[in-house]
């Protein structure tokens, strides 16, 4: 497997959950299990795991899964546990709106960057101690809430506190080193699901811990400080389990990752030039900024909505929030599932159209939610739009893999930071102003979904047709090969790095839709430019 | 099959219900009879007020022009915002539709109505944040519906308001405890990675 080895963008690999039937280097479809392992699981020749146990914690590759998910998911914990305290934090601090909008837009900014230099430390650290390290040193960023005293100072630590979402790239790497990438791509998409929903879990565990705090005496402005320390005491617990109980490789040492790879390593300002001039990828960078980017802001914004709006309790607020961010338990695959549905009888068109129907009814339902008069409602057009974004963020990286496979890597960080900057971006401009009150900016966030899903149409492939169009009949342009192959110029084909972008595209043509599965064999697969 | 249909049928009835709540005519805070009450409210001191120590003598009496006393049960005397502390926050708006005003969220007393002067002397709760106040007493009838008040401000909500300056929240306990979490976390990755480092170095040798 020559591309585990710290190429570039090889620690995106697997993250787009869909992957599962193109495996960049099985060349046979059956993976011969080695079975003089000795593993809970049946595994292949590098120890990797070929079965997905969801129940087992054997070590060491459910063990990691279980490790791995929850570092994430208590990352989301501590970077949203503010949201639903903020009713009282506003109080204590003397915060104004826009100083409250200004720390939902810090708290996901860090990451941004973070995220790009996690692919690193994985690479140099390795992911056991990219994520241990990443946790247990954002451990004091999130005790730091203590001190605060005014708004510059819960800005920043909401901003120092964002940066640990980085152990997004962590966890999937890590999974990408235990589990064949046959099964890679529906176990880091139920990782990220998971992971998601700790956004869900801090609306529910905050308000609770707060009043019971509260409870034993503790006077408001007093309790909110004490509360945070759950969300650091988690970090610091995640961080010794993921130290003590988890492992690098299936084989224990990390000796390993360093071996001599037989195939000449890619060059990172290539991969990042086709990233980059893919026109696709820009608009998949946007469409995701308004599926994950609304989920970030409305995890942010929504308890506090409840509470002011409809005079609710703190904790019946917090559990109506929590609602929305656990949808992800099963919204998120169900998304990538109604692509895969789509693409069965329609091909990569039926995963546009379906991401488009996907992400668009989730605008409209935010819409909906804007203008709610009533509780039940808002909490029915609440839950709507929860599934449709996050069903939609599910569809989007059920497409992403097939922009690009020799920058699918990048294409995926950057989509991914673009999430985060459509959150930011959305929080500043909607809910951080007097301009808009929140059910105004709700509203206009739901709009403005709608705008930012009509990019769909954009996007075609010669290959397979877009939303409008059918593919291209030209018998050279027209086909997978071409398509991917063009990534690489004359010289790299002579030296034959494209032959992984090759079988890709040999696998890739079930995106065909029926009538390729149907139709007769196509002629002679082998590419003439060998 | 039928109990879906039921169940769906029940939840459709139910979302119409709540639908149609919205249409029945809401208490307005500008049919209050103004003025029904003479508010006094004196800061035990001058300067900013500290919450949590600070007090306030209020004292309410039944003003020489009002009409509508026979109505009076209870009096609910609370603190409000003056306009200098709604801005920029939302969540204390004045809105003219009583169940929607958040002008006044802090309770300080409520006493059965009395012709007679009456005074109360009261403990800044620790929980009011840093703003500026000024006093309100509604007047509530038998059917908890607030008929009249009397505040110790003007109409303008300009003159007679004091400020306060709410607690920290911040304890040196917690400060303390917060850092050496902290230490701890940092201390703990830090001997962990050596330990395995020397660890590996040593089998190297052997």
């Amino acid at each position: 497997m020559g591309d585990s080895t710290g190429e570039p963008g090889s620690s995106m690999h697997g993250v787009t959950g869909r992957e599962q039937t193109f495996a960049f280097s099985v060349a046979s479809p059956i993976v011969p299990t080695d079975k003089t392992a000795k593993f809970d699981l049946p595994v292949d020749s590098e120890h990797k795991a070929t079965v997905f146990k969801l129940f087992s914690f054997a070590k060491p590759h459910m063990r990691t899964f279980h490790l791995s998910w929850i570092s994430f998911s208590t990352c989301f914990v501590s970077t949203f546990a503010a949201a639903p305290l903020v009713p009282i934090i506003r109080e204590n601090l003397n915060l104004t709106k826009q100083d409250i909008g200004n720390a939902g837009v810090a708290s996901v900014s860090g990451s941004i960057f973070s995220r790009l230099v996690m692919g690193a430390v994985c690479d140099l650290l390795g992911p056991r101690y990219g994520c241990a390290f990443l946790v247990m040193l954002s451990a004091p960023t999130v005790f730091s809430m203590s001190f605060v005293h005014d708004a510059g100072g819960f800005i920043t630590v909401r901003f120092m506190i964002g940066f640990c979402l980085a152990t997004f790239v962590s966890c999937q790497y890590w999974m990408s080193t235990m589990f064949n990438s046959q099964i890679i791509g529906l176990v880091n998409g139920t990782a990220a699901g998971w992971g998601n929903m700790g956004g869900g879990i801090t609306q529910l565990l905050m308000p609770i811990v707060y009043e019971i705090i509260r409870r034993c005496g503790a006077t408001a402005f007093t309790a909110w400080r004490i509360a945070f320390f759950v969300p650091g005491w988690l970090h610091i617990i995640m961080g010794v389990l993921v130290l003590n109980l988890g492992q690098d490789l299936p084989d224990g040492n990390r000796s390993a990752l360093e071996k001599k790879g037989e195939v000449a390593k890619d060059k990172f300002g290539k991969i990042m030039w086709y990233a980059v001039t893919n026109y696709r990828t820009w608009i998949f960078v946007l469409l995701y900024g308004y599926s994950m980017g609304v989920e970030l802001s409305t995890d942010n914004v929504i308890a506090e909505y409840f509470f002011d709006r409809f005079h609710l309790k703190l904790h019946t607020a917090g559990i109506i929030a929590a609602c929305f961010g656990m949808a992800n338990f099963f919204a998120r695959p169900a998304g990538g599932y109604a692509s895969d549905l789509a693409a069965r009888y329609f091909g990569m068109r039926g995963r546009l159209w379906a991401l488009w129907i996907i992400q668009t009814l989730g605008g409209l339902f935010c819409v909906w939610l804007g203008r709610a008069n009533t509780l039940v409602t808002a909490v029915v057009a609440m839950i709507l739009f929860s599934l449709g974004a996050q069903a939609a963020c599910g569809a989007t990286f059920a497409i992403v893999p097939f922009v690009s496979r020799r920058a699918l890597g990048i294409i995926s960080g950057l989509t991914g930071a673009g999430g985060n900057f459509g959150s930011g971006l959305t929080q500043l401009i909607f809910f951080s102003t007097s301009r808009f009150t929140t059910e105004q900016g709700i509203t206009w966030m739901g709009v403005m979904i709608v705008a930012c899903t009509l990019p769909v149409t954009l996007i075609h492939f010669p290959q397979w047709g877009s939303m409008f169009l059918p593919p291209s009949k030209d018998p050279v342009k027209g086909t997978e090969e071409h398509y991917y192959a063009s990534e690489w110029n004359e010289q790299e084909k002579e030296k034959n790095m494209h032959q992984g972008s090759l079988r890709f595209a040999e696998n890739a043509k079930s995106e065909g839709g029926r009538r390729v599965r149907s139709g007769a064999t196509p002629p002679g697969n082998t590419p003439n430019n060998v | 099959m039928a109990i879906h249909k039921i169940i769906l049928a029940s939840f459709i009835v139910y979302l119409m219900i709540q639908f149609s709540h919205g249409a029945t005519k809401e208490r307005l805070f500008s049919d209050l009879e103004k003025d029904a009450l003479d508010v006094t409210a004196k800061p035990s001191r001058q300067g900013v007020l500290d919450a949590g120590i600070d007090k306030l003598s209020i004292t309410w009496k039944l003003s020489s022009t009002a009409k509508k006393q026979a109505n009076f049960t209870t009096i609910k005397v609370k603190l409000c915002y003056a306009p200098v502390s709604q801005v920029d926050r939302p969540w204390r708006k004045t809105e003219n539709e009583l169940f929607k005003d958040k002008t006044c969220p802090h309770k300080i007393i409520t006493r059965a109505y009395n012709k007679s002067s009456q005074s109360f002397k009261y403990t800044l709760d620790r929980d009011i944040p840093t703003g500026t106040y000024f006093v309100r007493t509604y007047a509530v009838d038998a059917k908890d519906h607030e008929v009249a008040f009397g505040q110790s401000t003007n109409e303008a909500k300009t003159t007679n308001l004091f400020s306060v300056q709410a607690i920290s929240g911040r304890h040196k306990s917690l400060d303390i405890a917060s850092v050496c979490f902290s230490v701890f976390s940092v201390l703990a990755l830090l001997v962990f990675f050596v330990n395995e480092k020397r660890k590996a170095k040593l089998e190297q040798r052997k």
